[in-house]
Parts: C-alpha cells; sequence; structure tokens
C-alpha cells in the first residue's frame, strides 16, 4: 500500500535540492473526485499530490509537450524533470527514450506500483453510485472506497477498474529512479486481451457492423492523438493540415506534400485515420488506455491498438517498453522471425 | 514546375505482350494523358530500329521525360535510359512500365490485360511528372578482391583474379586450401588423380604474390558496397608457427588425443595437433583448439615439449582482421545430405554403408586404406558392392526436389574403379535414370556398364539392413518387373548435394539470397549466372548449384573475369536514387538507422543523416518511418500516392 506522504516527500526533497526543475504528478481536480495532472515546480506545492484511483492520465505525454513546446524558450535545459508513472506510463517512458526523444538523464522517474488494483473506469462506476455524486476515490486493499454525500461507498476494484488493468500484466514501474509500492506481477485478474478474444469470437459480419458503427460515430477530433505520447510526430501523415513548416523545409518538401485522406469525418477517411495510427502505434503502444478515455464518442480504440500488441507479441514475442536499449518491432529484423507468409 | 513533355513508346515485344495486351489502345489511352506529347507502339521497341525511333523522337519532339512500357526494368532500364542521354536529355527521366512480367505473362484474359496494361503504364506516366533530372554518383574502386572458399572454385577464381594483377585475399574456414576436390580419388571422365591436378593450383595460390591467404579464417561481418566493401574476418588461432613447423610429425606421436578424421570422413582418426593432408596448403601442423585438453603446459604441453622447431606457441589468440576490397567472390561448396535424413536406408547406422566422399577416400591412395578397397567393418575386400543413385535427391516428397546431377557420373566412376580394384568383384548400380550430358559422359557411363561389367539395376531401394555379417538390400528392377535382393559386403550411396553449412551462414554474414532449395541464388537464371543479387558479390561453384568440376572451374573463371572488369574502372558510377531526409519532419527516432540494411543511415544532432556512398536505394527505411521524413530519390509519398490513385483511376 502506498502512503501518498511518502511521494510528497519525494518531491519536495527532490524540488528542495535543485534536482529536478520541476515535478509531473497528480492533483485534486476542480471536478469532483476527479485527480488531474499537477505541474509542481517549488517545494512548497509538494502537498498538493495526490495517488488514488481517479490518477488514471498517462503523464509522459507531459514530457513530450516539454519537449515539444517548451524547449525552444529554455536555453539550458538544466536539470531532469521528475514524473510520476504508473507501470503502463512508465513503459510509454521507455519507448520515447527508445526513439531518442529524450535523454534517460532529462527525466527521474518517480514509479507508483498499481500493485493489486488498477485505475478507476469512470464510466462503470456510475450505475453503482445510483446517481450520486463521489467527492473523493482511495485505495484500499483490494477495494476503492469513494467518498459520498451519502456516506462512503466500498467496492471491489476489479467491479470498476479500467479494462486494461484487469488484463495488465506489468503493473509495476521497472524503469524508475524512485520507487513505491510493491511489484506484483503476474496478479492480472483477466488473460491477457481478454476483451479482444471475446470480440474476436463473434463472425466477420458482426464484427464490421460494429466497426461501421464506431467509424461512422468519429468525429475526428484527434482527442486520441492529442491525449497520446506516442503521437509526438510534427506532421500527422494522415493530417495534411499538421505539415510543419519550418526553416528547414524546403520548396521541394512543400511541393511533395501528400494528403493521404480528406479532411471530412466519414466512415472511409475514419477507417484510414484510425487503422493508419493503430499501425504507427505497433510495437510502440503500452496500452495505458488514454485514447479511449479520451475519446468523446466512445470509440472502442483500445481493440485496434491491442490488435496489433497481440500479433507483435504472438509473432515475435515483442513486449513494447521492455527495455531502453531494446529493438523497435518495425525496424529490427531477425532470422528467426516467422516468414511464411513470403512466398 | 512547367508542364512536363513525356513520349511513351509501348513495346509489343513479338507476341510476347500484344497477344494479351492491345498496345494500340495502351498508346491511344496514354495519349490522353495531359502530360503526354507523344506516343508511338512498335513490335521490339530493344531492336536497333526501336530504340533509333526512342531517340529521333525525343529529339524531334523536345520530349522531357520517357516511359517504355515493355519488359521488366531488371532488362531494358539501362538500356532506354542510355538512350534517353544519347538523345540528350536526363537518363533518370526515364522509366519503365512493366506490362510484361507484371501482366500479360500472367494473364489470359487480352480485355483485362489491355486495362490492366493501361493503369500500369497510366500510374508510370503519372510518376515521371514528378522525376527530378538526378547525376549518377562517381565512388573510386579499391582494386582489391576477396575469394570466400578455397575449394576448387575459389581457387580458380583467386588465380585468374590475381594473374590479372589484382591482389586477391583468399579466406578458407579449414586449416588447408582444396575443399572437396582434395577428397576425391580420381575424377570423371578421364580418371585423372584428383590431387594430382589440383595440388599445383594450390601451390601456385601459396606462392603467388598477388594472393593473400588466410586459413583457418572466417568471415564475419560485411559494410560497404561495390566497389568499397570492408570484410571483418576472424583468423582463428592453429597455436603452430607455420614458418617454424617443419612437418616432422613428432608431434601427433605424443598427442594423447584421439578424435575422428573429418578429413577422411570420419573412417580414421587424427590427434587433436594434425595435418589434413600431406599435401596441405599452408604445409604446417593445427592445433584443434576444441579438443586439446587445454593449451595448459602444466595439464599436458607434449607437443610444445617434442617441437624441435619450437613452433608450437599455446599464446596465439583469435585475431580479427579487417580487409578492404572492391569485389566478392563466394565459393563456399557443397555438403553431403546427412546419412542420418535417410532412415530407409538406415540413417547412417548400419557398418559398410557408405556416402559418396567415404568412397573416395577408400579409392584414394593418401586414404585411410592406402587406395585399397576394404570395407570399414572387417578391412575385408568387398566381393558385392551396391551403388545406389539419387539417395536423397529427385525426392520432393520427402528429401530434395531437385536432380544433384553429378551423382550419375561419380556412381559410374565408382563402379570403374571397384572394377579396377577388385576385378573379381560385382558392381551393381540401383539408377532412376543415367543422366550423362557432358563431354565423354556418356561414354564413359557405357564404358562401365560394358568393359567394366557392372550391373545397372533401374529401380529404387526399399530398405537396407545387417544380415549375416551383409548388407541385405532390397529392390525393384522395374525393367523386369521383379524385387531383387542383393547380399552385399558394402554399400554406396550418392547422397544428394546440398549447400555446405558455411554457405548458409555466409548468406546471413553478405546478406545475399538463397534459392528455396538453399543454393546461393544467381541475379539472373540466364543471363547473369554468376552474379549474386548484391552488386559487387560474385558466385562460384557448387554454392550456387550443384555441379562438376569442369563447371565450377569455368564459372570460378566467369565470376572472376567480372571482378577483373569491375576493378578495372578507375570510378564507379551508383545510381543516386538514394534515400533523402525531409528535416523538418525527422525526430531521430532512429528506426531507419535500425532498418537500413547497408547501415548507410546515421543519426547526427537528433537528425537521420544517409551515406550517399553507402545507400542502395532500397527502400526500408521510408517504408519504416512513421513521419515519412525520408524519401528515395523518384520514388517520392507523392510519386506512390498518385500511381497507387492512377492504378484506383480516381
Amino acid at each position: 500500500m502506498i502512503n501518498v506522504q511518502d511521494i510528497r516527500d519525494t518531491a519536495r526533497d527532490l524540488l528542495a535540492k535543485g534536482e529536478v526543475r520541476a515535478v509531473i504528478g497528480y492533483r485534486r481536480g476542480s471536478r469532483g473526485m476527479l485527480a488531474e495532472p499537477a505541474f509542481i515546480t517549488s517545494p512548497e506545492q509538494a502537498d498538493e499530490l495526490v495517488w488514488d484511483p481517479t490518477c488514471f492520465h498517462n503523464l509522459s505525454l507531459y514530457l513530450v509537450h516539454d519537449r515539444k513546446f517548451l524547449d525552444h524558450i529554455r536555453k539550458n535545459p538544466g536539470a531532469p524533470v521528475a514524473i510520476i508513472a504508473k507501470g503502463c506510463d512508465a513503459r510509454s517512458i521507455v519507448v520515447l527514450l527508445q526513439e531518442h526523444y529524450f535523454k534517460r538523464e532529462d527525466v527521474y522517474i518517480i514509479g507508483v506500483s498499481c500493485e493489486g488494483t488498477g485505475v478507476l473506469d469512470e464510466r462503470k462506476l456510475a450505475p453503482h453510485l445510483n446517481g450520486a455524486q463521489a467527492s473523493n476515490a482511495a485505495f484500499d486493499g483490494d477495494d476503492f472506497v469513494f467518498t459520498t454525500a451519502e456516506g462512503e461507498k466500498r467496492l471491489q476494484a476489479r467491479e470498476v477498474m479500467a479494462d486494461r488493468c484487469l488484463e495488465c500484466r506489468i503493473p509495476f514501474p521497472k524503469e524508475h529512479n524512485a520507487v513505491f509500492g510493491e511489484d506484483k506481477a503476474g496478479r492480472q485478474m483477466e488473460a491477457p486481451f481478454a476483451a479482444l478474444t471475446r470480440f474476436e469470437e463473434q463472425g466477420s459480419g458482426e464484427r464490421w457492423d460494429f466497426w461501421s458503427h464506431h467509424f461512422d460515430r468519429c468525429i475526428r477530433c484527434f482527442a486520441c492523438r492529442s491525449v497520446c505520447p506516442m503521437c509526438y510526430c510534427d506532421e500527422c501523415v494522415v493530417d495534411s493540415i499538421t505539415f510543419p513548416v519550418t526553416t528547414e523545409t524546403t520548396a521541394e518538401d512543400k511541393a511533395n506534400r501528400v494528403r493521404w485522406i480528406e479532411r471530412s469525418a466519414v466512415r472511409s477517411e475514419n477507417i484510414t485515420y484510425l487503422m493508419t495510427r493503430a499501425m504507427h502505434l505497433a510495437g510502440r503502444c503500452t496500452d495505458c488506455g488514454e485514447c479511449e478515455r479520451a475519446c468523446p464518442v466512445n470509440v472502442p480504440i483500445r481493440l485496434l491498438n491491442n490488435k496489433m500488441e497481440r500479433e507483435a507479441r504472438e509473432q515475435f514475442g515483442f513486449e513494447p517498453g521492455a527495455s531502453i536499449g531494446g529493438p523497435s518491432l518495425v525496424a529490427s529484423f531477425l532470422d528467426s522471425d516467422p516468414g511464411d507468409f513470403i512466398r | 514546375m512547367s508542364k512536363k513533355r513525356t513520349g511513351v513508346f509501348v513495346c509489343h515485344c513479338g507476341t510476347n505482350i500484344a497477344a494479351t495486351v492491345d498496345v494500340a489502345k495502351v498508346a491511344k489511352e496514354m495519349a490522353g494523358e495531359d502530360t503526354v506529347a507523344f506516343t508511338k507502339e512498335y513490335v521490339y521497341m530493344c531492336s536497333e530500329p526501336g530504340q533509333e525511333s526512342v531517340v529521333q523522337a525525343i529529339k524531334d519532339n523536345k520530349l522531357d521525360s520517357v516511359v517504355v512500357t515493355c519488359c521488366s526494368p531488371n532488362l531494358h532500364e539501362k538500356t532506354f535510359r542510355d538512350n534517353a542521354t544519347r538523345a540528350g536529355i536526363n537518363n533518370f527521366t526515364c522509366e519503365i512500365a512493366n506490362i510484361r512480367e507484371q501482366c500479360s505473362w500472367v494473364h489470359n484474359d487480352k480485355a483485362k490485360g489491355t486495362e490492366k496494361a493501361i493503369k500500369i503504364s497510366r500510374s508510370v506516366v503519372r510518376r515521371v511528372n514528378r522525376n527530378q533530372p538526378l547525376d549518377a554518383i562517381a565512388v573510386n574502386v579499391t582494386r582489391r578482391a576477396m575469394v570466400i572458399g578455397g575449394g576448387v572454385a575459389g581457387i580458380q577464381a583467386a588465380l585468374d583474379i590475381a594473374n590479372a594483377g589484382v591482389e586477391v585475399v583468399l579466406v578458407e574456414k579449414q586449416a588447408t586450401i582444396g575443399g572437396r576436390m582434395l577428397q576425391l580419388s580420381e575424377t570423371f571422365p578421364t580418371l585423372d588423380c584428383s590431387q594430382c591436378v589440383l595440388s599445383p593450383k594450390m601451390v601456385e595460390v601459396k606462392r603467388h604474390p598477388k594472393i593473400k591467404l588466410m586459413t583457418y579464417s572466417e568471415v564475419q561481418e560485411l559494410t560497404g558496397s561495390v566497389g568499397n566493401f570492408q570484410v571483418k574476418a576472424l583468423k582463428k588461432p592453429t597455436f603452430v608457427d607455420p614458418d617454424k613447423c617443419k612437418l616432422c610429425d613428432e608431434c601427433t606421436a605424443v598427442c594423447p588425443v584421439v578424435v575422428p578424421n573429418e578429413y577422411e570422413l570420419n573412417l580414421t582418426a587424427r590427434r587433436a595437433i594434425y595435418i589434413p593432408y600431406a599435401q596441405a596448403i599452408p604445409a604446417s601442423f593445427t592445433l584443434d583448439e576444441s579438443v586439446c585438453l587445454g593449451l595448459n603446459p602444466i595439464v599436458c604441453g607434449k607437443c610444445k615439449d617434442v617441437c624441435e622447431a619450437d613452433a608450437i606457441n599455446y599464446d596465439m589468440r583469435p585475431e580479427t582482421v579487417t580487409e578492404d576490397v572492391g569485389a566478392i567472390v563466394v565459393a563456399t561448396g557443397f555438403d553431403l545430405y546427412g546419412q542420418e535424413n535417410m532412415g530407409e536406408l538406415g540413417g547412417g547406422k548400419i557398418e559398410d554403408v557408405l556416402d559418396g566422399l567415404q568412397f573416395e577416400r577408400l579409392c584414394s591412395a593418401s586414404g585411410a586404406t592406402k587406395g585399397h578397397i576394404l570395407r570399414p567393418s572387417d578391412h575385408t575386400e568387398p566381393k558385392n558392392v551396391v551403388f545406389i543413385q539419387c539417395v536423397g535427391s529427385r525426392d520432393p516428397a520427402k528429401h530434395c526436389a531437385y536432380c544433384s546431377k553429378i551423382c550419375c557420373m561419380y556412381t559410374a566412376k565408382h563402379a570403374q574403379l571397384y572394377k579396377h580394384h577388385v576385378p573379381d568383384g560385382r558392381a551393381y548400380v540401383f539408377y532412376i535414370d543415367i543422366r550423362s550430358g557432358g563431354k565423354g559422359y556418356e561414354e564413359f557411363v557405357q564404358r562401365t556398364m560394358e568393359d567394366n561389367d557392372t550391373l545397372y539395376l533401374r529401380g529404387r531401394v526399399s530398405r537396407l539392413y545387417r544380415h549375416n555379417g551383409k548388407v541385405r538390400v532390397l529392390g525393384t528392377d522395374t525393367l523386369s518387373g521383379q524385387n531383387v535382393e542383393i547380399d552385399a559386403d558394402m554399400v554406396v550411396l550418392a547422397l544428394a548435394m546440398v549447400p555446405s553449412k558455411g554457405t548458409t551462414e555466409i548468406a546471413k554474414v553478405l546478406k545475399i539470397g538463397r534459392d528455396k532449395d538453399g543454393f546461393l541464388a544467381e541475379a539472373h537464371p540466364k543471363l547473369k549466372p554468376v552474379e549474386s543479387v548484391t552488386a559487387g558479390i560474385y558466385l562460384a561453384g557448387a554454392a550456387q548449384a550443384p555441379k562438376d568440376i569442369p563447371e565450377t572451374v569455368a564459372q570460378a573463371g566467369a565470376a572472376a573475369a567480372k571482378v577483373i572488369a569491375l576493378l578495372s574502372q578507375a570510378t564507379l558510377s551508383r545510381p543516386p536514387l538514394i534515400a533523402r531526409v525531409r528535416r523538418s519532419h525527422c525526430t531521430g527516432c532512429g528506426m531507419c538507422v535500425d532498418a537500413c540494411p547497408f547501415i548507410a543511415i546515421r543519426l547526427e544532432n537528433g537528425k537521420a543523416v544517409v551515406n550517399e556512398a553507402l545507400c542502395e536505394g532500397c527502400g526500408s527505411c521510408s517504408a519504416t518511418c512513421l513521419r515519412a521524413a525520408i524519401d528515395v530519390k523518384n520514388v517520392t509519398q507523392l510519386q506512390i500516392y498518385e500511381m497507387i490513385e492512377a492504378c484506383l483511376a480516381v
């Protein structure tokens, strides 16, 4: 069981000693029980930090933002940024390090183990509260405890946990500078890819109907892309308006711009967008589930990314974010790779 | 960008294309394209008048780009690009649309074939709209060559190249050069002694001032490209100084370690310190580290004590050598398909069932039996010997599908040699067909049958087993329709030829392709039989396909000629179709660096940088990059997009 005070003490200490220039963590949000990302730059703010079942955000996104949008205004990068990272978040950071997006010494990882539980899926909670609003959520062993106007409501964590947490194989942040909580690997409550397996038991007709429905509903607001730490490209190849014009952009680059899909949010273009995104996340997605959580129309994006993750695992034994120096899925080749499909 | 003036030249290829594609319609459709200023169809565009008409049309119509819709660019891309140059325009504005291999040859329906040919042609017309004029890249050439494999193929190639004045590094994995041929006794169809013809060449290799011989060495890594390869080779320690060794043989007398002698196909034993053959080149002993008691004077050290020349040095260590060469010949030879794979013929467990190479050693004057044919189990002279052909060959269901080509001939030779050694013996040969194409070959087989009284039985052998001190052979004679049962003193299997283990390894190291049977793949089955698919790497001998000695020597000579021609150029021109980084899009993730098979990309200040001398333009980087930040010149993302659009007729 993690004592949040330990996290606060560590953050305060790091800032006070000047070992980090900021701590990215969670604090109480402005809406109900939900935590929100916090950017702490002075030791006094450390007590704002919280750790509870609503800390679902993958904060590594803000490491990307830090480099992408703030790098240019910082003359001297100086000290690293500390970040609070769950198992999946820490693996995202490893992928970013693998891709040289920043250096290991630029980040101080304060790992938090999800131990026996995971984070909440808000959509699963509502039916249990009968319309009441929770003002606080807390871990307690295998349970989540919610505070509502009618008093405390104790629920088994597995009933309201996010699907990805139920299937999570590695709830412990292996890559870290400091870590809190126990390593309870192998505690998964559902088989890996259980939701995907259930989905794939259906016939192709049913699956097509399912996806047609969702691809029709996607409004291409790009929330999934915005919330994803892996979607850090300057130009999204399937969104031509993101084409970056910098001092290094040549006339030839401009002339050779490709518009792979049209801007209208219709099924064919939505399919291309979501499929291309899934392909580009193959071997990189660590199943933090943020894309699906951020989606305003509830497109089950995890199923697409999970499919790629499972293929990579079954075909190539590939685990995304396993090690910083490890090979990347799409750029590495081994003689032992399956090649029966090449004739 | 001003509008292009493209000329489209549609070839009939006789009826190769015209029979399945309405070429006139293709030309007419292309004339409707916005940028097409001229179209022409002709029966053989690659003929002299065809080529002249292309040059003339470019000049007369002020064309600035050319699309030739014909056969594969492998065949005539160069032809027509040269014509573009002759007509005074940049050759990289000329592209081929392949409507033969990728269309007419694989379709029957003329209407649909025509439709597809139009789509292919249109996509290439759209592609050249955005082609940039490019200049070839000139690179200097390293005037040195490497030959990998010191069998007869490697020896011949090395000598031919060295005799042209080019320095050659000959790398051999074993302790001596000579390869398989050195193991043979006499060779068909003349029955001349194999060692006698090969050993003068081996000596010549050793003495040649232009040949650097590296035995007991293995190639480990290849970088660079045609004209400028860097090859890393590991020189294993022999623990014996060849300059000091006097070949007195005292060391083997005291060595306590006895292991099977692989040079005698395990028919005899050798010591941990040994010399493969009396004629070995280099003439020196080798201490086999894998079986020696430990290179430790405290444990043993007998050989070092007895060596008066003080040639033995336990402190030798493996040494990595990097050689710069401009071209490479791979001649890594063959192995026999293992007897253990032939369960129905005893799987190698029946005594007195030998493979062809073992029989060669029995016949060889330098072999274990000093040239007397004695069966291994009791050292008696075998009076009934059964030779079985096509063992493992021509058996697509269970073994190798191909014909190993030389077995008919060497089995006939074996039967003759046997009859010469044992005139009162009986030789039987089981065969499926006799394939004796070659100068003097058919006559040789006839001599085996008629003058040497060998009984040829057409049929397969179903089973072998030990019976009363003999090997019982159960087979069929399909000509008389009867089952045959022979109690043989010895059985010799003509096992299939397979690529040597070293061939499999070297293909991975050099990244050269192999065919479905594992032999090294030639670049074109008819027109480039000695070139590998990688420029600057050539093939010789049985590593490429089963072949006999004259063919091997001929191929080695051909590979040498290719190397000499390549290295006689002062500079090589490399196609400028190489990768180019869009720096504004590159995030420096390094995936292209990992994906590049030519080690041509590196990261510099957080962005990918392409080494123009190494890039082969394969496009692996482009396919890997998530950001479309790296493109191959004249095959850009936009060009591909527009080609797809053209094919989908949007």
